[in-house]
């Protein structure tokens, strides 16, 4: 990342344009004679730096990334949030801050100023510090290490959460890169970390073991919000190539019995030992980097020990090697096979292969050099070509395998797919008898409906005689009363 | 169903800062070890409670005060809240004219300002900070701290009537439902906190302002020398010091 160089505006610019009258400045910044930072430009105007991150920045706009960090002033949720308000607090931080540029300016001294409330406040400041638009000095760089949050990264991150959630990090980090995360500085006593750090995601502190036991932290956090992080001990030490033949040795002889490989080592622990194990680069010495010159000779050291120990027997390790799980060969009672087997399983299948071709291009020409020991001297010339074409007959005799697994499978699918056909089909005659005895249903409800109707109505007919028959004789009887009273 | 007490209001309202912005004034008086932290800002409720946290530890950090403040400002602010938060769900009193006068009476660091104006309550679209801004723009007011200070005044004061309107309201309330709504209640001793608006034109309704009130209502600038500002700090310290 390089720095850029963003020349304070003139003073001109600064003042309310006619169009916005609300815009407060309240005091313009005087370009004071300040030496800059770097060799001068030809102007009188102070340099100040900004890192090139941030070269979208401008006096006048709004750019897409400050919409997308502080959504609350741009998504007229709120009536007095809105663009102007939002440009008025950044623009009186940045002058207030390129007042001095050469001191940090703190969030309570911006807000003693501004006018608002202070939780938008606060987010606009740690927008505008997490993007070096304001206490960003390129001269310290290296007090970035110290939180170790990724600037650029904000640059990729996705605007989740808002402005609120990203707006509280990177207090004073303003690290322009940080590929080696593995370089962490104690917040506490500024020493290098090694071995473990103690690291808090809460509030971005990452501290030595000292400074943790000691418990030289803020006060408001606890111990508990701190994790251990492990630095890997390529940071730390790195493996000599004794180590790493001795590790090779180990492996090969005690295969998974990382306890005894860590103990003939020596001086690593087993999860030092697996990691670097895992690390080593099997794969470049075949694509043929041949600058990795030790790795080379150790490869030379594997390949030699294979040839002398394997023999005849390499015409096997092809099939193992295409596959990816341990194979079979693992368990049998022939440990050279074993150890093969596993070394080619680890190392993944285009490398075993490419060793086992290399291994017998060089058992051809061993045998064609010289004699050799312990198995491979007893073998004449016919052998070794019958080994050879072996193996080739071994090989496509593998490719028309598969292609005949492969179109067993598609006549498998095939089929499956004709009864799932079926099936549907048989299904869509259900589904429509199943309508239409559905809608038989329907109109035998309704006649029943209309049969009750008509029963009813009959009924309320018959009844309504009834009831007047029942009124009259009811007047009757009253009339009868009265009479008598 | 409430009836109304007048014929000019309409429905009780909710509680709300009358402002455009519904921002809580806080103000932060903490004493600790011989160090005093005396602080006044806005603050909006719609923050999550994290954000009081993260306020105090920054301010905290940037003044460079002793940790325990943490704990007493983040205490103090949400008392404040919970307070403003306890009103927010009661009725406010909606009468016709809320008209009711500010003061401004406050020293930033060597500005002094005195002031009185009228505000309406009823406008929930008036704003203290576009008030500031226009202030400080137009008595050339060199300080930047004077405009937050100044809005702060206002919207305490808001605050504060705000309060008393909400309890008026629930006294109305349960006088009317002492008397079963027989009663009528007179408007005005709802509205007891504002101007009657007639009575400040006396019976003229005319709406110019008499002479001998002009000055009261002007804004007064003073900018203090450091001397006198100390003095003035020796008296307060000493006022409050005698109230404790």
């Amino acid at each position: 990342m390089y720095h850029l160089h963003h020349h304070l505006s003139t003073p001109k610019s600064l003042y309310p344009l006619p169009s916005n009258p609300r815009f407060l400045f309240l005091q313009p910044p005087t370009p004071s004679p300040r030496p800059p930072q770097a060799p001068p430009p030809s102007s009188e105007n102070d340099v100040v730096h900004i890192p090139s991150y941030s070269r979208w920045f401008s006096w006048d706009n709004t750019h897409e990334c400050e919409v997308r960090f502080l959504p609350e002033f741009f998504d007229s949720r709120s009536p007095s949030k809105n663009p102007r308000v939002y440009k008025y607090y950044r623009n009186s931080i940045i002058s207030q801050f390129r007042k001095n540029p050469s001191a940090k300016i703190t969030f309570t001294e911006i807000r003693k100023t501004l006018v608002g409330d202070v939780g938008s406040i606060r987010r606009v400041f740690d927008f505008l510090d997490a993007w070096g638009l304001i206490n960003y000095s390129p001269l310290n760089k290296q007090l970035k290490w110290e939180d170790g949050k990724d600037s650029s990264s904000k640059t990729a991150a996705s605007p989740a959460g808002g402005g609120g959630g990203d707006g509280g990090t990177a207090g004073d980090a303003n690290a322009s890169n940080n590929k080696d995360i593995c370089k962490r500085l104690c917040s506490g006593c500024k020493s290098l970390c090694s071995i473990a750090c103690f690291f808090c995601d809460k509030y971005d502190i990452t501290l030595c073991a000292r400074c943790y036991v000691r418990g030289n932290y803020r006060v408001g956090v606890s111990s508990s919000d701190f994790r251990r992080v492990e630095i890997s001990e390529e940071a730390r030490t790195d493996w000599t190539e004794k180590e790493t033949l001795q590790l090779l040795e180990a492996v090969m002889h005690y295969r998974d019995d990382w306890k005894r490989v860590a103990l003939h080592v020596g001086g690593r622990s087993v999860k030092d030992c697996i990691t670097h194990f895992i690390k080593l680069p099997f794969g470049e010495v075949f694509t043929g980097y041949t600058d990795l010159g030790d790795v080379d000779s150790k490869y030379n050291q594997i390949k030699d020990c294979d040839d002398e120990e394997s023999g005849p027997n390499s015409n096997g390790s092809p099939s193992p090697s295409k596959k990816i799980r341990l194979s079979p060969l693992v368990d049998a009672s022939n440990p050279i096979m074993a150890q093969a087997a596993f070394l080619s399983a680890l190392a993944g299948t285009e490398v075993a292969e490419a060793a086992a071709r290399a291994a017998v291009t060089t058992l051809t020409d061993v045998e064609y050099g010289g004699n050799k020991d312990s198995g491979v001297a007893s073998n004449g010339d016919t052998n070794l070509n019958a080994s050879v074409k072996a193996c080739l007959d071994a090989n496509s005799l593998l490719e028309k395998e598969e292609s005949d697994v492969e179109r067993a499978i598609s006549r498998i699918t095939e089929v499956q797919m004709k009864e799932i056909q079926d099936k549907i089909l048989r299904f869509e005659e259900l589904d429509l008898q199943m309508e239409k005895e559905w809608q038989q249903v329907d109109q035998m409800k309704n006649l029943l409906f209309a049969d009750q109707l008509s029963v009813l109505s009959k009924r309320s007919s018959t009844t309504k005689i009834d009831e007047r028959g029942s009124t009259l004789k009811a007047e009757e009887r009253g009339d009868e009363n009265a009479k008598t009273d | 169903m409430k009836t109304l007490p007048s014929s000019s209001s309409k429905a009780p309202v909710k509680f709300r800062m009358p402002t455009k912005e519904n921002l809580v004034p806080i103000r932060l008086d903490i004493e600790l070890e011989e160090q005093r932290y005396k602080d006044a800002f806005t603050w909006n409720p719609i923050d999550p409670d994290s954000e009081i946290t993260i306020f105090a530890k920054r301010t905290v950090k940037d003044l460079k005060l002793p940790p325990p403040f943490i704990m007493h400002i983040v205490q103090s602010i949400q008392t404040q809240l919970a307070e403003f938060r306890s009103y927010e769900g009661q009725d406010m009193l909606y009468t016709g004219d809320k008209i009711v006068p500010i003061k401004l009476d406050l020293r930033v660091n060597s500005t002094l300002i005195k002031d009185q104006f009228l505000w309406d309550m009823n406008n929930f679209d008036s704003d203290p900070e576009d008030f500031a801004k226009t202030f400080c723009d137009d008595m050339g007011i060199q300080d930047p701290e004077v405009g937050p200070a100044v809005a702060f005044a206002i919207r305490e004061q808001l605050y504060e009537n705000a309060v008393q309107s909400v309890a008026a309201a629930r006294e109305i309330r349960l006088s009317k439902k002492g008397r079963r709504g027989a009663e009528y209640v007179p408007a005005s001793k709802a509205g007891g906190t504002s101007l009657d608006l007639m009575k400040l034109f006396n019976n003229k309704y005319s709406v110019v302002r008499k002479r001998k009130e002009w000055d009261v209502y002007g804004p007064t600038v003073d900018l203090l020398s450091n001397e006198e500002v100390d003095a003035l700090e020796a008296r307060e310290e000493r006022n409050v010091r005698s109230m404790i």
